[in-house]
């Protein structure tokens, strides 16, 4: 109990030193760190209406991170949410393409078995490469998430161009109004609903059941687990097609939910952020929860911060990124100056 | 013929100094995904350098120290506060892209393209056609040279492999591998700034948003196709360039018809088969699992 | 050997903690030139941790290192290998990756430019040829015999002159030919005025080679150096283990005498007509990278008995444990558990048939050392039934919890992490895990690698304890006397060969002789 409050208070602790940062860089570019970090979280979680587009942003973001944990937690290092994402995306774009004028009863279940298989064969190559050749998962999952972006880009400005849209950024035909799972603002029992069920079936999944324990520890050693039995292509495979099919749910809630439609580059952090939420979180899928919200909030506060109070949007880019820099730093001191807190409470 | 072979130089250099800096980092044990970050910083740290100082030299000198000290805060992340060399790498693109941005709005107040007078200087005339490119052009082989002579004919280069692929055995004979990596990500962080510095003042003479899209990952996909050997990585760079000219000039010539993402898909596929190849040949791996420095 | 040069190497008071451990407390020792020295003691002594701080990888936290008389700054390898001080790790230190010239290379003294690779060829030709080290210097470190590389690793020492060259633990890989090949060398050093430190803990070869020995327990000198002639091996032994409170038959173990059953199993009624609970039939496997392919193995083990399974490392011991563990690919033959084909069945169902394994490599294979105790002791039962099957941690920790105290492990929580144990209580989990009364073969692979007396005495008591119960023990060790204490019968295996059965009284001479293929004649006993 003691390390998991600890653990949680290092997080804390490597977030906090991360903002730190950002304001000594904001207040280095001519802007008051200050107010720019009160902008911040008035933009992400006071402002009127601001809890609503945080968890518009935290939700999808939470299915794409409980599912970077299962396979960090495996221990595959499946950089790839990006990619899978988007391939979920596409996949439920053409199958909505596909079913149009098909009952809604029908077609979005349809639509989301197609996104779930599109996210899923896109960690299921890597995941493959992986167990049957060795090949480095942090650079195939890295290439495919380049991949991933250009076939967007073709299936967007080709077989799904939207005729009637403008030139500027090629995207898909909006799917059909009857698909929709919720409106523009992204806020709808349904998707909290398809949120709150992963986040209790992914908890089960990984507290409550063996799979859960052994994928942990083959994360930890995989060559143990061998010697004890386990089939270890089961449990990797298994852990990085259910990341790569959860990514690509969230593709597919974009999809049916707040865009409807694809367009070339949308949501380009969506993989990386979903990395970090996964990391500050320390892999727990309560933690996960929390850690959502709170990056909800910063994507949120990207879009108020240029048009409300006229600040660059950049700033929450560097937010995150300072967090990336200092997240997974395990430094000695810092667990010395931890243990001497906790000795002193 | 000129003009491909041009364009295939333009858009090649700045990618092999690039990938050059990645080869170092790589060798030292330091999978550097922060290249892209600390390209963008090089290519806006010079377009601002030369309408700051209304010097060329100056503004190189200045995108490389600012290049040196992003990469010194890798170094210190990585190796001092042991964080993931992947994730803290990301976080240094997300730093460069997020900062150049915050830079120019902050300098300008606004995201438009920033223009210098003038660029790096050029050939000259003396070169017929090629006058037109930079000299950074036509000093890469002499550095692509160097750098194979420092990495693999050189006692350093030696040592620098010993700190990447074993450092206990390293410091078993009084080298420091944390030393060695310093040095290594320093030295790339100036071939970073001089890739960053073609690639905006090379040919163009401006920095925009983001201006490198994606080209630092392209050269860290170039290291590894090139089985981070300096002169193997430099041609995967080429071959990634040509891919990219010949990508573009199918699309001028042929219009939509031609899957032109194909060709520039190009560059990852082959980044995939070669690290499968490496590892079905069980090449020599400098970084433990999830990229993590080797350490003992 | 004047007496009146200063000591080669000499300690002032040399202490040296990691965190809350002292690794070596107070000690002083001088090593007079030119002579073989040992440093003798058991795992923990201190020994590795004064060779790191002599060859200045270390720092220690107090004292002081002189090296011909002068003191050096510690903790700079770069000024102790400027003195002359050299090591050799136990475990070999050169880049896989490497040529053989380029790992001269790379550690060699002085100022180093740039070189073409013929110049470089040239250049360590003439000093491996000097050595006596025949080998094509453009070979990769990762090609070569451990032998090679031990040799290359000394070769490498030596480019600087080194006046002191400190080799730690440098028998544990070799066979017994290679353990004479590397003393003659040795020798041969001391001739050309080299002062050898050997960090040993085998009696036998201590009193074979070294001039003279100082004893480590427990972080502190308790003897030495004296010469090697005032010490017998008894006194010796006394020293290494310390109390006389340790069991006497620990102390035969260690100076190698058998020590006789107390129920000669052997002998027992019966035995050889009971059905083998493993028989393995022609077994060959396909050639892999991780060790070499058995060829027409065939292996009985029957319920109640110990076999041992001697021979040189990396003679088809790891790919016996695991064709058996189907972790190899068979290419012929039939391996049965109680009578039951299971060549075609995964290990999970061969583990279902009462399959165990104690691993050889504890902290890789054996446990997973940054998880939890409870989740490395549950893995074998979680792994029966099927992965989804739901789990209760605090019902899994209370059940490990109680089963850790039952096998004496000193812990503080089932949540802790398995990497926090020491090598005996790490042991001790595994054994809870794979000695179960369900247990019908228990293939302990090196099982007291690393430990000290205590814990090996418990592995060894409770490996009989379990054949005492009827389960058949396949003991694999590089341990002759450990073989030849427990064993009901010895196996020896040479080049992926059974080249030898023996049964008590062992002789070495034999064993040791099938285990180099000197007498291929040597069956039977």
């Amino acid at each position: 109990m003691r390390d998991r409050v600890l653990a949680i208070l290092r997080c804390l602790i490597f977030v906090a030193f991360s903002l730190v940062l950002c304001a000594v860089v904001f207040q280095f570019a001519g802007y008051n760190a200050a107010q720019m970090l009160v902008a911040v979280v008035d933009g992400a979680f006071l402002r009127p209406g601001a809890m609503e587009q945080s968890l518009r942003w935290a939700l999808p973001l939470f299915i794409t991170a409980v599912g970077v944990g299962i396979s960090f937690r495996a221990g595959y290092f499946n950089i790839g949410a990006q990619g899978q994402f988007y391939v979920g995306a596409i996949a439920a774009a053409f199958a909505a393409e596909l079913l149009r004028g098909t009952p809604a009863l029908i077609a979005v279940p349809l639509i989301f078995l197609a996104g779930i298989a599109g996210g899923a064969l896109w960690a299921l190559w890597p995941g493959l490469l992986k167990l049957r050749s060795g090949t480095d998962e942090v650079i195939t999952t890295l290439m495919g998430n380049f991949l991933a972006g250009l076939l967007l880009v073709y299936v967007s400005a080709g077989p799904l161009k939207d005729p009637a849209g403008s030139g500027q950024q090629a995207s898909s035909r909006p799917v059909d109004a009857a698909y929709r799972i919720s409106d523009s603002l992204g806020l709808s029992p349904t998707i909290i609903g398809i949120a709150v069920v992963v986040g209790i079936a992914m908890w089960l999944l990984v507290n409550r059941t063996s799979f859960g324990v052994l994928a942990s520890l083959a994360g930890r050693n995989g060559t143990m687990v061998r010697w004890q039995g386990a089939k270890l292509w089961q449990l990797g495979l298994s852990s990085f097609v259910i990341s790569g099919a959860l990514a690509g749910l969230a593709g597919t809630i974009e999809l049916l939910g707040p865009n409807g439609r694809i367009t070339s580059g949308f949501l380009p952090a969506h993989g990386f952020t979903a990395i970090l939420i996964a990391l500050v979180a320390n892999l727990s899928v309560v933690g996960t929860a929390a850690v959502s919200i709170f990056f909800g909030g910063l994507a949120s506060a990207a879009l108020y911060l240029p048009i409300m109070a006229g600040l660059p949007a950049a700033a929450i880019d560097i937010i995150n990124a300072a967090i990336a820099l200092f997240i997974t730093a395990r430094s000695n001191l810092l667990d010395k100056l931890l243990r001497l807190g906790g000795r002193a409470q | 013929m000129n003009d491909i072979v041009i364009a295939i130089l333009r858009s090649g250099t700045p990618l092999v100094y690039v990938t050059l800096a990645g080869v170092i980092a790589q060798r030292a044990g330091v999978w550097n995904l922060g290249l892209e970050g600390l390209m963008i910083i090089g290519a806006c740290a010079t377009i601002l350098g030369i309408m700051l100082t209304q010097s060329f030299v100056a503004a190189i000198l200045i995108a490389s120290l600012l290049c040196i000290a992003a990469s010194v805060l890798l170094w210190f992340v990585i190796e001092k506060l042991k964080a993931n060399p992947i994730i803290a790498g990301l976080g240094l693109t997300g730093l460069g892209i997020g900062g150049t941005a915050l830079a120019v709005e902050s300098i300008f107040g606004s995201q438009a393209t920033v223009t210098a007078p003038f660029g790096v200087p050029r050939l000259g005339p003396a070169f017929g056609d090629y006058g037109v490119l930079s000299i950074f052009v036509a000093a890469m082989p002499f550095v692509v040279f160097a750098m194979w002579l420092l990495l693999r004919r050189s006692r350093f280069g030696l040592q620098l492999a010993a700190s990447g692929e074993h450092p206990f055995a390293a410091r078993g004979v009084g080298i420091e591998p944390a030393r060695m990596r310093l040095v290594a990500l320093a030295i790339g962080g100036v071939l970073c700034a001089i890739g960053g510095a073609e690639l905006a003042g090379g040919s163009l003479q401006f920095f925009a948003q983001g201006m490198t899209a994606g080209r630092g990952f392209m050269a860290f996909a170039a290291v590894i196709f090139g089985a981070s050997h300096p002169i193997g990585a430099t041609l995967a760079a080429f071959f990634f360039a040509i891919a990219g000219a010949l990508g573009i000039r199918a699309q001028l010539m042929f219009g939509d018809k031609v899957p032109h993402d194909l060709l520039q898909a190009l560059p990852y596929l082959a980044t995939i088969f070669g690290v499968w190849l490496s590892g079905k040949l069980g090449a020599a791996n400098t970084a433990g699992a999830f990229g993590e420095l080797k350490d003992q | 050997m004047s007496s009146q040069s200063p000591p080669a190497l000499a300690c002032r008071d040399v202490s040296v903690r990691y965190g809350d451990v002292a690794a070596l407390s107070g000690v002083s020792v001088e090593f007079a030139p030119g002579l073989i020295h040992a440093v003798v003691g058991q795992n923990g002594a201190g020994k590795t941790t004064f060779a790191r701080v002599a060859a200045g990888l270390v720092r220690p936290t107090a004292g002081t290192v002189e090296i011909a008389g002068q003191a050096i700054r510690t903790g700079h390898v770069r000024d102790s290998r400027a003195a002359g001080v050299e090591l050799v790790h136990q475990s070999f230190a050169l880049p896989p990756s490497f040529t053989i010239v380029e790992a001269m290379e790379f550690g060699a003294a002085g100022r180093g430019g740039f070189y073409s690779r013929k110049g470089l060829a040239d250049k360590w030709r003439a000093h491996l040829a000097g050595l006596d080290i025949q080998v094509d210097p453009s070979r990769r470190i990762r090609d070569l015999p451990v032998e090679t590389q031990q040799s290359i690793e000394i070769a490498r020492a030596l480019i600087t002159d080194a006046k002191v060259l400190i080799l730690d633990e440098p028998t544990a890989v070799l066979s017994p030919a290679g353990i004479e090949t590397l003393f003659a060398r040795v020798r041969r050093l001391k001739e050309r005025g080299v002062t050898v430190i050997l960090i040993l803990h085998k009696i036998r070869e201590v009193l074979g080679i070294a001039d003279t020995i100082t004893v480590l327990r427990g972080g502190r000198r308790i003897e030495g150096p004296v010469p090697a002639a005032d010490l017998g091996a008894e006194r010796l032994a006394a020293l290494i283990i310390g109390d006389a409170a340790r069991a006497s038959e620990d102390r035969d173990a260690l100076v190698g005498k058998g020590r006789p059953l107390a129920e000669p199993t052997a002998g027992q009624p019966g035995l050889a007509g009971r059905s083998p609970v493993l028989s393995m039939t022609a077994v060959t496997t396909a050639p892999d990278s991780e060790g070499a392919p058995l060829h027409d193995v065939g292996l009985i083990v029957r319920p109640g008995e110990v076999v041992g399974i001697a021979g040189v490392e990396g003679n088809g011991q790891k790919t016996l444990v695991r064709a058996i563990a189907n972790l190899a690919a068979l290419s012929g033959g039939t391996i049965a558990l109680d009578g039951q084909d299971v060549t075609a069945r995964s290990l999970a169902a061969r583990r279902g048939a009462g399959l165990r394994i104690i691993p050889f490599e504890r902290n890789v294979e054996g446990l997973s050392l940054t998880s939890s105790l409870w989740e490395n002791w549950s893995a074998r039962e979680l792994l029966e039934g099927p992965l989804l099957k739901p789990v209760h941690p605090s019902r899994i920790r209370a059940l490990c919890d109680r089963s850790l105290k039952d096998w004496g492990v000193h812990y503080h929580s089932p949540a802790q992490r398995a990497g926090s144990l020491s090598g005996g209580n790490a042991q001790k989990v595994i054994l809870a895990r794979e000695v179960d009364s369900d247990a019908r073969l228990i293939i302990a692979a090196q099982p007291t690698r690393g430990l000290d007396i205590g814990a090996t005495a418990f592995v060894w008591d409770s490996l009989r304890a379990a054949r005492d119960r009827g389960a058949a023990i396949l003991l694999i060790s590089s341990d002759l006397d450990e073989l030849f204490d427990i064993s009901d019968r010895v196996v020896v295996m040479l080049s992926g060969r059974i080249a030898g059965e023996f049964a008590a009284p062992y002789d070495i001479q034999s064993v040791g002789a099938a285990m180099t293929g000197a007498g291929h004649a040597a069956t039977g006993a």
